[in-house]
């Protein structure tokens, strides 16, 4: 019933902005007030209008393969550290110090300065009960926010699309990327994904003659229309092929392609005009903040972004791998928080970072670490509570579980906080239960 | 359960699916000629594929390399200067022939004369999931390719045990570096986690003793093949489901796939691979049950399964979103058109989301839906321009969003690269090319294997009959246009 109702309202946000109606991005006071009346369940849930021009948000940044925490918040003045690291321990010269404990990694300099300038907040031990080794099984625990001996099949941000943001804009959640991340799987799937704004657009090119493009693009719009109403039932008998199922295959893509045409002409409008008022490194996450910092730039009413850096399962070769990818979240992240700033969006925006496992405490024979537990959290943002969160795990060893760091911080607490302090929503009925909320923002 | 498909059943429609699953999909001829065989015969035709002769030739560097021994060895001794030099070439060299083996497997899939050995192979790629990434080694990427065409619808455990000691595998998951004195535990995991049991079936400590039973199993740079190395091996007692003894690395594999899941796991996987959804515990039973009865041989399932009326349930039947690579090699296949060079294929399933040799994670690509998203439905739509009418564009852009540090000028130079265009007078007869009531259901026969919704059919009616005549260049854009669609993603 609902899938009908939302489709069926995209359609008619398709009709308004692609057959001649203003191309103006709110949401058409006709449709707000249609959802108001459809929203009849769960009154005390505050309904969030997707028109997020001027709310708050929120960027998960995940860090892919397992980030070894020990070696990014290190416990530089802890004998343990040293003992169980005698090859790839970093020596506390090089740590850039916080505390009279624990410092960042050398390469993390844009960290450091976030962290100095009260921007950055450290969540250290973050994980949950019965951790699990598996980066699958790890990543999808943190995706869908479940216990770990349990299955849930929506993700988190899923659960909080569908419970606060029934909208037609589908632009609510953007992945910049070629995946949705499990994180955004809905009942109503939501969300746009996208890396190149050029392209993002149905191109009729190829040897169009002039004048035959429009012919292109018309037909082409109507070819990816979803069927119509009950209404046009003449055509309906008519009918031939497999039954359709719900949720067939055919309903996705037909979903899909809805989403990409209404979002299409948006996004490229305002990655076409933005300018990113930074400068971001070169590298994959430094162009995925930097086209995020200009689709926020450009008032695209996007609740949630997502954006991924891959590469820290280090097994092998620690150092220079850590060291590479460090500078390179340090930097991205840095710049991305100067190009909020510069554009008076900073207030607004939340970045937080996770990784589905930490990484053990010894180091193995090759110069690496193997699959951990508990790892710190990094949030960013004008309105965090800077600094140390939560309390560092013991890496005494009769303090370890399996040899690795026990928790301190259930990262769903984490997710309450961001849920009711910044996206104003209640967390339990996205987390399933009640967590106490980590005081971040 | 499993039972067989009557011939009164088999029509085109049937074998059109039997070919696109099993195979990369063809033209409406190839399609007719299965169709008009029995369906045993048909799935023989596939399935015994040893009857038909394949010449294909191997890249010229798919083959050890003596002197390579050499090159490493003057590497060492060189002047820091001189050993930048020399590796920057070594690896400037991999990843060209890295592009060169995947334009080579891709002609394999899309002319080569045994459709379901290289779907196969595509299949075991996305399952023993490495990646050419941390391997840097096209002859060793080449091999593994090379041992799932040979091995891959043999024996489970012949097929497993040359895996495990495959040398891409061996660097891929650090077994190589396994020794008793710290086992590497990456292989032990992945096994039976990802490879043959799947999560929940398995204990920790089976993953740590299974890894003591893997010591010594390495890796030889210098032969550039597998070795034991019997002073790294651990000799002691170990005990993996709960049965103890001096096991080695193939004693364990053997325990592994002794486990009545080992077949239930991966006779799920495959059917959810051909038949694009999960099998009901009950078909999995069933299916798990023909493979133990043959000896846990490849063909008898493969044979079973394409042979059951549940492979051919309606809900079946055009419900498998294709892979990039399915995407790219049946749309040359019913184009009629040649591959495009090597550099912009590597760009066309990439912007899909797949790049063969370098899965994103062991666990190979989610698949099904996972392919969609706003993204690379887009692409689909746009790269169909790229292999009707020769624009790269499309491609070249995508690689700039992936690559940002590609080279910009080559990136230009690509996006102006011409490929050649599909020639529509292959794809349709003059008498189809008649008029739009004729050439519509030609185009869905090749296109589709199926109709479009009226209201689809009405919208290209409209397109073609607009045209002042069915020029090659209107076909092209039509057929552009069919490909633009949800249903075209559909196999």
């Amino acid at each position: 019933m609902r899938d009908e109702i939302t489709l069926q309202t995209r359609r008619e946000f398709l009709r308004h902005t692609v057959l001649g109606g203003a191309l103006s991005w709110t949401v058409p006071t006709f449709l707000a007030n249609t959802f108001s009346a459809l929203q009849a369940e769960a009154a005390d849930q505050a309904t969030q209008t997707t028109t997020g021009r001027d709310g708050t948000i929120l960027v998960v940044l995940q860090m892919a393969g397992g980030n070894d925490g020990i070696n990014t918040v290190v416990p530089y003045a802890d004998d343990h550290y040293h003992r169980a690291r005698p090859r790839i321990g970093l020596a506390e010269a090089k740590v850039l110090k916080l505390n009279g404990e624990v410092g960042l990694h050398p390469a993390l300099t844009g960290f450091k300065e976030l962290y100095d300038s009260g921007r950055l907040a450290i969540v250290q031990g973050a994980g949950y009960p019965n951790p699990n080794r598996s980066h699958f099984r790890s990543t999808e625990i943190w995706q869908t926010a479940s216990d770990s001996t349990r299955f849930e099949r929506y993700g988190w941000l899923g659960r909080y699309f569908d419970n606060a943001c029934s909208g037609s804009d589908p632009t609510v959640g953007v992945c910049i990327g070629h995946q949705m991340p499990q994180a955004f799987t809905a009942r109503q799937p939501t969300g746009v994904s996208l890396d190149n704004p050029q392209n993002y657009r149905f191109m009729a090119g190829g040897s169009s003659r002039p004048g035959q493009s429009g012919n292109m693009e018309e037909s082409f719009r109507k070819l990816n229309q979803p069927e119509e109403d009950a209404n046009s039932g003449a055509t309906i008998g008519a009918l031939s092929g497999p039954v359709r199922h719900t949720g067939s295959a055919l309903d996705f893509l037909e979903r899909t392609a809805l989403d990409a045409q209404v979002s299409s002409d948006k996004i490229r409008s305002i990655a076409g005009s933005v300018q990113n008022a930074a400068t971001h490194p070169g590298s994959q996450l430094g162009n995925s903040l930097k086209l995020v910092a200009k689709l926020i730039g450009g008032s695209l009413p996007t609740r949630i972004f997502y954006v991924s850096q891959g590469g820290y399962d280090t097994h092998t070769n620690q150092i220079n791998t850590q060291e590479r990818l460090l500078k390179d979240l340090g930097d991205s992240v840095s710049a991305f928080v100067e190009d909020m700033r510069a554009q008076g969006n900073l207030p607004r925006v939340l970045l937080m970072t996770f990784s589905e496992f930490g990484r053990r405490v010894a180091e193995n024979a090759n110069g690496g670490t193997d699959h951990g537990a508990a790892a710190p959290m990094f949030v960013i943002g004008e309105k965090v509570k800077s600094g140390l969160l939560g309390q560092y795990p013991s890496l005494a060893p009769s303090d370890l579980f399996q040899g690795d760091l026990k928790f301190s911080v259930d990262f769903r607490s984490v997710y309450a906080a961001v849920l009711e302090s910044w996206l104003k929503t209640k967390s339990e009925p996205i987390l399933g239960r009640k967590f106490a909320p980590l005081q971040i923002v | 359960m499993l039972s067989r498909m009557p011939a009164d059943r088999w029509d085109f429609t049937t074998a059109a699916h039997l070919l696109n699953r099993a195979g990369f999909g063809g033209v409406p001829m190839e399609i007719g000629r299965l169709a008009v065989m029995s369906p045993a015969q048909a799935v023989s035709w596939l399935v015994d594929y040893e009857r038909i002769p394949d010449n294909t030739t191997n890249p010229a560097w798919a083959q050890p390399d003596p002197e390579r021994a050499e090159r490493l060895r003057a590497a060492r001794n060189a002047s820091p200067e001189e050993r930048r030099k020399l590796v920057q070439e070594m690896q400037k060299n991999q990843r060209e022939q890295i592009v060169e083996l995947r334009a080579w497997w891709l002609q394999r899939m899309a002319c080569g004369p045994r459709p379901l050995q290289e779907k196969m192979t595509l299949f075991w790629h996305g399952h023993f999931a490495t990646s050419a990434e941390k391997v840097r080694d096209a002859y060793l990427m080449w091999r593994q390719n090379d041992l799932f065409r040979r091995l891959g619808t043999g024996n489970w455990l012949e097929l497993l045990v040359a895996v495990a000691k495959d040398p891409a595998m061996l660097i891929w998951l650090d077994q190589a570096q396994s020794r008793k004195e710290h086992p590497n535990e990456n292989f032990a995991r992945e096994v039976m986690e990802l490879f043959t049991l799947g999560e929940g079936h398995y204990t920790e400590k089976d993953v740590t003793e299974a890894a003591r039973a893997l010591t010594g199993w390495s890796y030889d740079r210098l032969d550039e093949d597998f070795t034991e190395r019997p002073m790294w091996h651990d000799r002691g007692e170990k005990t993996i489901f709960g049965q103890t003894g001096y096991f080695d690395g193939q004693d364990f594999l053997e325990l592994l796939v002794a486990r009545p899941q080992a077949a239930r796991f991966i006779s799920a996987k495959l059917w959810n691979f051909f038949a694009g959804t999960p099998p009901s515990p009950e078909l999995t039973d069933a299916l798990a049950a023909t493979f133990r009865e043959a000896g846990n041989q490849f063909k008898t399932l493969l044979r079973t399964m394409f042979l059951s009326q549940e492979f051919y349930a309606p809900s079946i039947i055009r419900n498998q979103v294709k892979s990039p690579v399915q995407w790219l090699v049946g749309s040359v296949r019913m184009l009629e058109r040649p591959l495009p060079p090597p550099l912009v294929c590597t760009g066309l399933t990439r912007n899909l989301g797949q790049d063969l040799f370098a899965p994103p994670n062991v666990k190979g690509w989610d698949g099904g839906l996972s392919w969609i998203t706003t993204n690379t439905l887009l692409a689909r739509y746009n790269e169909a321009a790229t292999l009707l009418q020769g624009d790269v564009a499309p491609v070249a852009g995508g690689a700039l969003a992936n690559r940002p540090n590609a080279n910009r000028q080559f990136v230009r130079r690509m996006a102006q690269l011409r490929i050649g265009a599909v020639d529509a007078g292959k794809l349709f007869t003059e008498k189809q090319r008649e008029s739009v009531d004729a050439l519509l259901p030609a185009l869905e026969r090749r296109l589709l294997q199926a109709q479009f919704k009226p209201e689809q059919e009405k919208v290209l009616r409209d397109y073609l009959g607009g045209q002042p005549e069915l020029t090659d260049s209107a076909i092209l854009n039509a057929i552009r246009l069919a490909m633009s669609t949800p249903e075209y993603q559909l196999t």
